[in-house]
């Protein structure tokens, strides 16, 4: 009997939403009944309802951009000094030279943290921003190290951390996919979309790779020559046709037809979302929307504030994308590669932050910044710097993190973490901690274990959330 | 108790102690019903109960007060057979005939025909291709296309066609270089072991930890996938639910120590001489323009860089070889108990012993210069006193008739797993399977043949059986079930007129948006094929690629072909709505099916009609249509097939 009247009301419900929005809370109404991305109270109270990650895709270098090391200036052009110990690098080996930075550090803010001029305007946001300098990793490669960031694994197969918070949360938004994926548009990264997918997890869970364009999501446009009305009135024949056949009422069927609202809601109001110009001229002018080299990154950011604003969960923001000198991967030449990056991106990131901040979304939005690893404190052939994991640089803000501090430390070249190391699962711990989750409770039962994100046990690194 | 008679067999084949084994497993652990011997039962007496099947499901269902639902229409029950046994719908005609057909023996020939069908052998091919995460490119970065792993899929669906025993099946496949190194079937067989996802990386090739993660898949894919225990929880300490040691991980590892990939060039010797002077011609072409790159800047670089990328997309195709592998005792890696799983970390020298649950205690490893190791481990695997692996068939065969298997948990029998709703069932099942000579089609008979399979999806006992048993695991009804995404992709084609049914060779990459393309690492990788009456084949024989996966087959739940696949998910999310609404394919196929609509039926009511027998296998009831006429009143009849290819009638089978 439930089923019937439900699917009654569904469809006055379809009517309503092709007339405008008034039943937008009858819908999410609906959607709790059937939907398994419903909201799901979080195992403790929450810090953070969302999360925006700035992926520095290929491993920006901490030696370059939060991680003073005025003894590698020092040591330029000398072999790493034995007591710091071994490192094994992809490329460069025991013969390399120690790199000193061309660039240079100030204090900023009032908590006189220092970061290069790489980053001015990051800069500018320090006493929002918790640094950890002592981040590290268990690989030295792109794509076993990106599996590592983004599931936790270093091989391919295992649900994006994404995936997982939505699998704990659950979606707040009924017209958005609760999990987005905004790549470069420049190109792939080595570990493919096998490091951003819902691994084992149903297909639910999987992220909505947004594509550059007009038209980010996929197969939210009608096809050509099709216009509106006509699929109307095709949505509503599949919706009779459904209701005249067999197993009309059984919940699977209601399950489906709801699945066609949610989708019919996408269709109407993502597109509003992506349309940036609703934005004021100032806003998109902080984010540097309209200029070069800003457009790209600072559209992707601002999208990701109109996303999380709509109830998106989970962001992924991407910078670098293609061969590995158009991400942050400095083989070549550490200079040319940084300033192009870091001018890329600079502006857009310090918008975002102080964007969430004025809309008092900062509280209640945690922006984590960095990539798979860092780079060696050697030079490769005499201007870059090869992948090193050991110990490098990210940085967390919002979401009930502390700002204005610095956790852990690097050796004096920044080798290796030596203070309060954060391996990737205390990161994940302590993501999944701010948004309410437990990393036991959240676990998935996958051929015979109880798979979760962090594997084996990662802590909350205390520090970070005060 | 385990089974004394299996001991003995594997006693004798275990020789030379080389280490003493000191572990010890417990009669408790032993009792786990996985590892006891399987039970010789006989179906219970239930009058009316001819088929074996339907004895052990009456009888149980009687127990909770519940009974089989009635039989299902014919137009339903082919249907639900033909996509069980040929994954395709069945034709108009193919309907019309079974209804007419007064023969009391009508639905066992149409059983026979299907068992008989090549098209069985793609279905049934796929439900392997997921178990053993069948993929034709190595995975991680570079995603390298394996261009001739599409030689184990022809062989995985020609093996099953021809009920290829399971035991030689397996035996081809974890020893054919071993057992019949001359045999191509066999070497083609054994590229099972290579089918895992491969790093390779520039510069420092990691090589000790790659070839770790090569042993750790192949190791993981022999518990899980073949004897349906999770030995891949025992890597990195003793498996902490079943009686598993790190030791007996490593010591099933040890059995691959020497395995390495052999690709095996069958051209002959002098097509390999004209190839390989068209190669070294190429590689010299790469070298000169690499060469005058150094020192180039701006344009002059770049264009360069255009040259060289084009010289390397354009080398040789490399000739067609198997892809295989082959021992290399002076290679061996020693396979050693590693501390956490780390390959850093090394323990104990292993060498090779089966399971120790299943052995006496202290049964000694083979020596490590024990030639053709893997078929013993073969021989133990398929040994008929081995109480696993015919469980674990008989319980996948189940799994994908009814869409949950006796144990709902197919990779994984341990504690951690499901226990199996119908024991003796199984057992009877799998002594079947071993009884006929390891040999599929007469358990797929007998279980189609049942009327517990020919039962009803709805049910006169509704709210008694949700009461009862809610997730109808008892079989009160037959399980509504969705067409997975292969079966949807093919029946699209069918019903829209488009499929083309040519079997085997080299793997079809169909058209997909640029903005995916450019997802990946190397674009220039996905080089459709251009032959585009291909692109209509059937799913079975479209590119499996690890870093790009189709949408429409991602959002319908197809495997992602990193780690085993015992069970897909039929999940129900907006995505789907968008794919079958607004995506290409469908409105491709929509298109297709319209023009059919149109050619084959005269009026609208002849074109309703026709929809609903092509996409659903019967007429419309009235109230369809009625609704059909309507639209088509005012609408073109290519949003008609649209509609007729998102339908609950279409999508479903039950």
């Amino acid at each position: 009997m439930e089923h019937i009247r439900l699917t009654r009301n569904r469809r006055e419900f379809l009517t309503d939403a092709f007339g405008g929005f008034g039943a937008l809370a009858f819908a999410s109404m609906l959607a709790g009944e059937t939907n398994p991305l419903a909201p799901k109270a979080p195992h403790m109270a929450a810090k953070a309802k969302n999360v925006i990650f700035l992926f520095m895709a290929g491993g920006p270098s901490h030696v370059e951009t939060f991680d003073p090391k005025p003894l590698l200036n020092q040591l330029h052009g000398q072999k790493r000094p034995k007591e710091f110990g071994e490192a094994k690098y992809q490329f460069v080996g025991a013969e390399a030279k120690l790199l000193g930075t061309k660039r240079t550090f100030h204090k900023y803010g009032k908590s006189g943290i220092e970061v290069s001029d790489l980053l001015p305007r990051t800069a500018q946001c320090v006493d929002d921003i918790a640094v950890v300098r002592s981040c590290h990793g268990d690989m030295v490669v792109h794509s076993a190290a990106q599996y590592q960031l983004m599931t936790g694994r270093i091989i391919p197969g295992f649900p994006n951390m994404g995936s997982w918070v939505v699998y704990g949360l659950g979606s707040e938004s009924d017209s958005l996919p609760a999990y987005v994926v905004i790549p470069d548009p420049k190109g792939a990264l080595e570990a493919g979309q096998p490091m951003y997918t819902n691994g084992f997890l149903p297909a639910i869970y999987q992220p909505a790779m947004l594509r550059p364009g007009n038209k980010p999501i996929l197969n939210l446009d009608l096809p050509k020559g099709v216009v509106t009305g006509e699929r109307k009135a095709t949505v509503e024949l599949i919706r009779e046709l459904n209701q005249a056949g067999p197993h009309a009422e059984s919940e699977e069927f209601a399950a489906r037809m709801n699945a066609y609202d949610l989708a019919f809601k996408m269709q109407t109001e993502a597109p509003e979302v992506f349309d940036i110009g609703k934005e004021t001229e100032a806003t998109r002018e902080m984010y540097g929307v309209g200029k070069q080299p800003t457009d790209d990154y600072g559209r992707r950011c601002l999208l990701a504030r109109r996303m999380v604003e709509k109830g998106v969960r989970f962001v992924c923001v991407v910078s670098g994308g293609g061969p590995g000198n158009m991400q942050w991967d400095a083989h070549e030449d550490i200079e040319e590669n940084h300033l192009r990056m870091a001018a890329q991106t600079d502006q857009p990131v310090a918008a975002l932050l102080k964007d969430l901040k004025q809309r008092g979304m900062l509280d209640s939005t945690l922006v984590v910044w960095g990539g798979e690893f860092g780079r060696s404190p050697e030079a490769q052939g005499g201007k870059g710097r090869d992948h090193h994991n050991l110990g490098f640089t990210m940085w967390m803000a919002g979401g009930g993190v502390k700002g204005g501090q610095v956790v852990g430390a690097t050796d004096p070249i920044g080798l290796r973490a030596v203070e309060d190391p954060v391996h990737f699962r205390d990161l994940h711990t302590t993501i999944l901690h701010q948004m309410g989750l437990n990393q036991h409770a959240l676990s998935y039962l996958h051929q015979g274990r109880r798979e979760r994100l962090t594997e084996v046990e990662g802590r909350v690194v205390k520090q970070l959330v005060g | 108790m385990y089974s004394r008679t299996f001991a003995l067999v594997v006693g004798v084949a275990l020789v030379a102690a080389a280490a003493t084994v000191t572990e010890r497993y417990t009669e408790a652990e032993r009792r786990h019903w996985a590892f006891q011997p399987r039970k010789g039962v006989a179906p219970p007496k239930v009058v009316g109960a001819t088929n074996p099947v339907d004895a052990f499901v009456i009888a149980r269902l009687a127990k909770d007060g519940l009974r089989l639902s009635a039989s299902s229409s014919r137009e339903t029950l082919i249907r639900r057979v033909s996509f069980d046994l040929t994954g395709l719908p069945p034709t108009p005609a193919e309907i019309d005939a079974f209804v007419r057909d007064r023969s009391p023996k009508a639905y066992e020939n149409l059983v026979d025909r299907l068992l008989a069908s090549p098209h069985y052998g793609e279905r049934w091919g796929q439900h392997w291709l997921d178990v053993v995460r069948f993929a034709e490119t190595d995975g991680f970065e570079y995603d390298t296309h394996r261009t001739d792993a599409w030689r184990y899929r022809d062989y995985v669906i020609r093996s099953i066609e021809a009920d290829k025993p399971y035991d030689r099946f397996l035996m081809e496949q974890l020893a054919g270089d071993e057992i019949a190194p001359g045999e191509s079937e066999a070497l083609v067989a054994s590229g099972l072991q290579r089918l895992g996802p491969l790093r390779k990386n520039a510069g420092n090739q990691e090589v000790a930890s790659s070839r770790n993660e090569v042993l750790t898949e192949m190791t993981n894919l022999v518990g899980s996938g073949l004897l349906g225990v999770t030995l891949g929880c025992a890597r990195c300490h003793d498996h902490k639910f079943d009686p598993i040691r790190q030791k007996d991980y490593y010591r099933v590892q040890a059995y691959f120590a020497a395995v390495f990939e052999k690709d095996i060039v069958t051209a002959p010797p002098e097509e390999q001489t004209a190839w390989k002077a068209r190669k070294d011609a190429h590689d010299g072409d790469v070298k000169k323009i690499r060469a005058q790159m150094r020192g180039l800047k701006g344009a002059e670089r770049e264009r360069m860089a255009r040259k060289l990328k084009d010289a390397e997309e354009n080398a040789p195709e490399p000739l067609p070889a198997i892809f295989s592998v082959t021992n290399d005792a002076a290679k061996m890696t020693p396979v050693h108990v590693l501390a956490r799983g780390d390959y850093g970390n090394k323990g104990e020298r292993m060498l090779p012993r089966p399971l120790g649950v299943l052995l006496p205690d202290g049964a000694p490893e083979l020596a490590a210069d024990t030639p053709n190791p893997r078929t013993q481990l073969a021989k133990w695997i398929v040994d008929p006193a081995n109480p696993l692996p015919a469980r674990v068939l008989a319980n996948r065969i189940w799994h994908y008739h009814f869409g949950r298997g006796i144990v709902a948990t197919p990779n994984d029998f341990g504690r951690m797993g499901t226990r199996p709703t119908h024991p003796e069932l199984l057992d009877y099942l799998a002594n079947e399977l071993v009884k006929g000579g390891w040999r599929m089609k007469p358990l797929h008979k007998m279980i189609v043949m049942s009327r517990t399979y020919q039962q009803a999806s709805a049910s006169v006992q509704e709210a008694v059986g949700h009461e009862k048993d809610p997730d109808n695991t008892l079989l009160w009804k037959f399980p509504l079930r969705r067409l997975d995404a292969e079966q949807l992709r093919d029946a699209m084609l069918a019903v829209a007129g488009r499929l083309n049914a040519q079997a085997g060779g080299p793997s079809v990459i169909v058209p997909v948006d640029a903005e995916l393309t450019n997802l990946l690492y190397k674009p220039s990788q996905w080089a459709v094929t251009k032959d585009v009456k291909e692109h209509d084949r059937r799913s079975v024989y479209l590119i499996h690629k690890r870093n790009l996966r189709l949408p429409m087959m991602e959002v319908f739940d197809a495997p992602d072909m990193q780690i085993s696949c015992a069970r897909r998910d039929a999940s129900t999310h907006a995505p789907q709505a968008l794919e079958l609404l607004n995506g290409d394919f469908a409105n491709d196929m929509a298109r297709s099916l319209a023009a059919r609509l149109d050619q084959e039926a005269k009026s609208p009511a002849e074109q309703v009609d026709l929809a609903f027998r092509l996409a659903a296998g019967r007429l419309p009831n009235a109230k369809e249509k009625a609704a059909g006429l309507r639209f088509l009143k005012g609408h073109p009849l290519r949003e008609f097939s649209l509609a007729m290819l998102n339908l609950n009638a279409f999508l479903y089978v039950n």
